[in-house]
C-alpha cells in the first residue's frame, strides 16, 4: 500500500471517529442520557428539548472542582413539577452531573420564605448557599450583609455563560443593589392583561356590547375603563353556554393571597405622572413616583390617586365572583383558565398554563395585552384630577417578585453556587424554562419576546405545545409590558418591604370587603408606614429610597 | 448515702438544664427585648438600644391592637362557651352504661391528636365558598350558602367551629371522668324525691363536676389566647384582618416583620394578662376550699 494512501485511510479514520465521538457526545452529557438527567420530564419530547437545551447551554465539566461538595438551595415550595421549584428539580441530575457536586433542595412555603430564611440569618445557622427570592427581599438582606454581589465571578473561566445585556433592563436593575449584581436571570415578572379573544371578537356578542353600552367592544381593552365596561357587560351573562352565569373578571384578593399586586399594577396610572420635558422618565418630587415623597419619605398611599384607584378596584372586583375576596393566585387562574371569567390581570404563568390541556380549556381562545391605561389620574403636583380618554396615562410595572436566586454571604461553596446560579441562566436553560410554562419562570430577557424587541419566534413556542396564535398574543403582549409603556412603576425596595406589603394587603383586604372606606384604609396604611420607617431610621430608610429609585434631592 | 444524693443530681441535670435553657432563659431574655428596639437591623450586630417603656407605651396607640383584641375576645369566649357547654353535654350523655364506652371515647377523642395547621387547610377545603361541603349541605338543605372565606363575621364562626371541633373532646375527657367519680349513692338517694334529670344534674352533678369545670375552662381560656394556627393557614387572617388575632399579631410582628424588641413586649402583655386570670382562679379556689 502506498504511503499517500495509508495517510488518506487515517485521515478518513481520524474524521469518522471525529464524527462518531460526536454524535454520541450529542447522545449523552457527561456521560449520562437524557433519560437518566431528566427523570423528571414528561414526556419525550420535553426530554428531548431539554437534551438539546443542555447540550446548548455547552457547561464547562467541574467536577474536578466541585466534586464531593454539597450546595443547599432553599425555594419556594411547590414541588418537583410545581412553578419555581420545579425547574431546580428538573435540572439537579444535569447540575450534578457537571459539578459532581450533589444538590439538595429546599422547599419553603411562600408565605413563610421571607421569614424561615430571615430567620435563618438572624439565628446564625445560614442553612441555605443559594436562595431564590422575591426582589422586595433584597434590601434586607444587602443591608444586613447576609448576601454577596457575583460579580466577581463574571470574568472567570470555569463557570456557564449567561447574557446579562439581554436582560429586560427593568428587571436587572431588581437584581442588582448599589450597582453590583446579587441576583441572576430566573423569572421575570410584571402583570398584564389576558382576555378571552373568541368572545370579544364574536360578531353577536359585539353587536349585544354596543347595543347594551353604546360603545364597540374595544378588543383588547386598553384601558382599566374599557375593561371595567367589558367585564360589567360579560359578569352574570352565560357567555361559554354551559348553562350558569359567568364571570367578568377573575382576581385573587385573599389576605395573604398577593392581592395587593392587583392594587399596585392597576393602580399606577392612576397615581403616577411622568415628567414634563423630553425625558419623561425622570424621578422628581412629584412624578414617576409612586411610594413616597422622595424628600421626606411621606407615604403617598393614601393620596387621591391612589384612593381613586381601590375605589376602581372595588368596581372591577363587583364585575366577578364574590368568591375570589377568598382566593389565592392558582384559584383565581383556574376561574379564567376553565373558562369562568372573560377576563384577568396577572403574570406570564397565566398565558403558559393556558396552553397546559391537562388545567386550560381556552386553549387557542387567549388575548393578551399589556397591562391598561387610565383615562383619569392624579396630578399631585396640580392638586387636580386629569380626565383625558384620548390620550390616557399608561404605566408599565415589574409587579411580583421576579424570583430569583441569590448567593449567601456565609457559603462555603460561592464557586459552586454562582455555578448553579449561572447555569439556571444560561440563555438554552432559561429560555427552556420560560417556553415550557410549568416551570412558572415568566420571559425576562430579549430572547424570549418576539422581533423587533425580542429574537424568539413563535416556532419556539409552538414546538413546546403552544397554540400559534396564542403565543403571539401572550409573548407580544408580555414584551409590550416592559418596552412600550411611556414609563414605568418603580419597586419599592427598602429595609421593611415585607412588612409594608404585608400591611397594605391586610387594609386592601380590610376594603375590599367592606369593613373600611377605600380613604380610611389607605390612611392607616400610610400611618402603619410611617411608622416602620420611623423604627427602621427614617434618614437611613430616605437615602435607600432615594437610591432605589435614582432620585437625587434638588435635582 | 453520699453516692445516693450524687446520683439523684446526676439524673435532675438533664431537666434542670432543659428548663433553664428552653424555658427560663427565653422568658428572661424576651422581658429584656422588650425593653430594647431590636429590630432586623440591628438584631445580628447586637446594636440595640435599651428604650424603657416606649414599646409598652406603643401598644396602647397601635393601630392594629382594636381589630386584634376584638378577634381575640370573639374566638376566645365563643370557643370557651362551646366547648365547655358541648365537652360537658357530651360527657353527660355517655355517663351512663354504654356498650363499647371505652371505643366511643377513643374515638371521640381524635380531634385532640390533629395538628392545627392542618386543621386550617382542612378548613380551607370544608368551607370553600363554591365546592366546600359545607355549603353544599346548607344548598342542599335549602339554603343560599355562607361566605364563610370572604365575610368578616362567617370567617370567624368558621374558625370558631374548627377549633370548637378540636377542644370539645379535651373538655369531654375531663367532664366525664368527673362525673365518673361522683359516687352512685348521691343519685339513688336523690331518687327518692325527684325523678327530674335535670334537677339532679343542676342539684349534684353541676357541683361536684365545678372544678373540673373550672380547671378545663381556665386551661381552655389560656389556650384559645395563643389561636394562631387555623387562621394562619386557613385565612391568612383575612378576610381583612378578621381573624387576625393577638397572637397572630404578635407573630407577624416578631417573625414577618422581625421587630422583636415590639413583638416581646405584645407578648408579655399576654403573659400578664394569662398570670392575672390564673391567679383569680387560683384565688377563688383556694377562698372556696379554705
Amino acid at each position: 500500500m502506498k504511503r499517500s494512501t495509508c495517510l488518506s485511510l487515517l485521515a478518513l479514520l481520524l474524521v469518522l471517529a471525529l464524527g462518531v465521538s460526536i454524535v454520541a457526545a450529542q447522545d449523552t452529557f457527561m456521560g449520562k442520557t437524557a433519560e437518566e438527567l431528566f427523570p423528571g420530564a414528561a414526556d419525550d419530547q420535553e426530554r428531548a428539548s431539554a437534551m438539546a437545551a443542555l447540550l446548548a447551554a455547552n457547561l464547562p465539566d467541574a467536577t474536578s472542582r466541585f466534586a464531593g461538595q454539597t450546595l443547599t438551595v432553599s425555594v419556594q415550595q411547590a414541588g418537583a413539577r410545581g412553578g419555581i421549584s420545579g425547574p431546580y428539580y428538573f435540572w439537579r441530575e444535569a447540575f450534578q452531573a457537571a459539578t459532581g457536586a450533589t444538590l439538595e433542595i429546599v422547599e419553603i412555603p411562600q408565605a413563610q420564605y421571607y421569614s424561615t430564611t430571615s430567620a435563618d440569618f438572624l439565628t446564625s445557622q445560614n442553612s441555605y448557599d443559594v436562595m431564590n427570592i422575591g426582589a422586595w427581599f433584597l434590601a434586607d438582606y444587602v443591608v444586613n450583609g447576609w448576601v454577596q454581589p457575583i460579580d466577581a465571578f463574571f470574568e472567570q473561566e470555569g463557570f456557564p455563560t449567561w447574557e446579562r445585556d439581554a436582560v429586560f433592563p427593568s428587571l436587572a436593575n431588581l437584581m442588582k443593589w448599589d450597582g453590583q449584581w446579587y441576583g441572576a436571570l430566573n423569572d421575570g415578572d410584571a402583570q398584564m392583561l389576558y382576555y378571552r379573544k373568541d368572545i370579544l371578537t364574536d360578531p353577536t356578542w359585539q353587536e349585544a356590547f354596543k347595543a347594551e353600552t353604546g360603545m364597540d367592544m374595544p378588543v383588547p381593552p386598553t384601558t382599566w375603563q374599557e375593561l371595567l365596561a367589558v367585564t360589567r357587560f360579560f359578569n352574570g351573562k352565560d357567555w361559554n353556554a354551559d348553562g350558569d352565569p359567568d364571570d367578568g373578571i377573575s382576581l385573587h384578593l385573599r389576605t395573604g393571597g398577593q392581592g395587593m399586586f392587583h392594587f399596585m399594577s392597576l393602580s399606577a396610572p392612576f397615581a403616577i405622572t411622568p415628567a414634563d420635558g423630553d425625558d419623561i422618565g425622570r424621578i422628581t418630587k412629584f412624578d414617576n413616583v409612586y411610594w413616597f415623597d422622595p424628600d421626606d419619605l411621606t407615604p403617598l398611599i393614601n393620596q387621591p390617586g391612589h384612593v381613586k384607584a381601590l375605589e376602581f378596584l372595588k368596581e372591577l372586583a363587583a364585575t366577578g365572583s364574590t368568591a375570589q375576596f377568598g382566593w389565592e393566585l392558582a384559584e383565581a387562574w383556574a376561574n379564567f383558565l376553565n373558562g369562568n371569567a372573560i377576563a384577568t390581570f396577572s403574570w406570564g404563568d397565566v398565558g403558559s398554563l393556558a396552553e397546559d390541556p391537562s388545567r386550560s380549556v381556552i386553549q387557542g381562545k387567549l388575548g393578551g395585552a399589556r397591562i391598561p391605561c387610565s383615562e383619569v389620574w392624579y396630578d399631585r403636583e396640580a392638586g387636580a384630577f386629569v380626565e383625558d380618554a384620548e390620550n390616557p396615562n399608561c404605566v408599565g410595572n415589574t409587579t411580583g417578585g421576579s424570583w430569583y436566586p441569590i448567593m449567601s454571604a456565609f457559603t462555603d461553596t460561592p464557586e459552586l453556587a454562582y455555578y448553579f446560579m449561572a447555569m439556571q441562566a444560561s440563555q438554552p436553560i432559561n429560555f427552556w424554562n420560560v417556553y415550557y410554562g410549568w416551570t412558572g419562570v415568566d420571559p425576562g430577557a430579549t430572547y424570549d419576546v418576539f422581533p423587533p424587541t425580542g429574537t424568539a419566534s413563535v416556532e419556539d413556542y409552538v414546538s413546546a405545545g403552544y397554540n400559534a396564535d396564542d403565543a403571539l398574543e401572550y409573548i407580544t403582549g408580555y414584551g409590550d409590558n416592559f418596552f412600550s409603556h411611556p414609563i414605568y412603576q418603580t419597586y419599592l425596595r427598602i429595609p421593611g418591604t415585607e412588612t409594608m406589603w404585608t400591611i397594605l394587603d391586610t387594609r386592601l383586604g380590610q376594603a375590599m370587603i367592606d369593613e373600611l372606606p377605600p380613604q380610611e384604609a389607605l390612611d392607616l396604611v400610610a400611618q402603619e408606614w410611617d411608622q416602620v420607617n420611623n423604627d427602621l431610621g427614617r434618614a437611613e430608610q430616605l437615602s435607600v429610597y432615594q437610591a432605589g429609585i435614582g432620585y437625587t434631592p434638588g435635582g | 448515702m453520699y453516692k445516693k444524693n450524687r446520683a439523684r443530681y446526676f439524673f435532675l441535670f438533664p431537666g434542670v438544664i432543659w428548663i433553664l435553657v428552653f424555658t427560663i432563659f427565653p422568658l428572661i431574655f424576651s422581658l429584656y427585648l422588650s425593653f430594647t428596639n431590636a429590630n432586623m437591623r440591628n438584631f445580628t450586630r447586637a446594636t440595640w438600644n435599651f428604650v424603657g417603656f416606649d414599646n409598652y407605651a406603643s401598644i396602647s396607640s397601635d393601630l392594629r391592637i382594636g381589630d386584634t383584641v376584638n378577634a381575640t375576645i370573639f374566638l376566645s369566649a365563643g370557643s370557651l362557651v362551646s366547648t365547655l357547654l358541648l365537652g360537658t353535654f357530651m360527657a353527660w350523655l355517655f355517663n351512663h352504661d354504654i356498650p363499647g364506652l371505652r371505643i366511643f371515647r377513643s374515638i371521640l377523642t381524635m380531634p385532640l391528636f390533629a395538628a392545627p395547621i392542618a386543621l386550617g387547610f382542612m378548613g380551607l377545603i370544608l368551607f370553600n365558598e363554591t365546592s366546600g361541603s359545607i355549603n353544599t349541605i346548607i344548598r342542599g338543605l335549602g339554603g343560599g350558602g355562607v361566605r364563610w372565606m370572604t365575610d368578616p363575621w362567617s370567617a370567624r364562626t368558621a374558625v370558631l367551629i374548627l377549633d370548637t371541633w378540636q377542644w370539645t373532646p379535651f373538655v369531654f375527657v375531663i367532664i366525664l371522668a368527673a362525673m365518673q367519680s361522683i359516687p352512685e349513692e348521691l343519685y339513688e338517694a336523690a331518687r327518692l324525691d325527684t325523678g327530674s334529670g335535670w334537677i339532679m344534674f343542676r342539684r349534684i352533678t353541676f357541683p361536684l363536676i365545678a372544678p373540673a369545670m373550672g380547671t378545663v375552662a381556665l386551661l381552655r381560656l389560656v389556650e384559645t389566647f395563643k389561636i394562631l394556627d387555623i387562621p394562619l393557614s386557613m385565612l391568612g387572617g383575612g378576610p381583612g384582618a378578621a381573624t387576625q388575632t393577638y397572637s397572630y399579631y404578635v407573630y407577624l410582628t416578631g417573625l414577618r416583620s422581625f421587630d422583636m424588641g415590639y413583638a416581646s413586649s405584645l407578648a408579655y402583655i399576654l403573659v400578664i394578662v394569662s398570670i392575672i386570670i390564673s391567679s383569680i382562679y387560683f384565688w377563688r379556689v383556694r377562698a372556696r376550699f379554705e
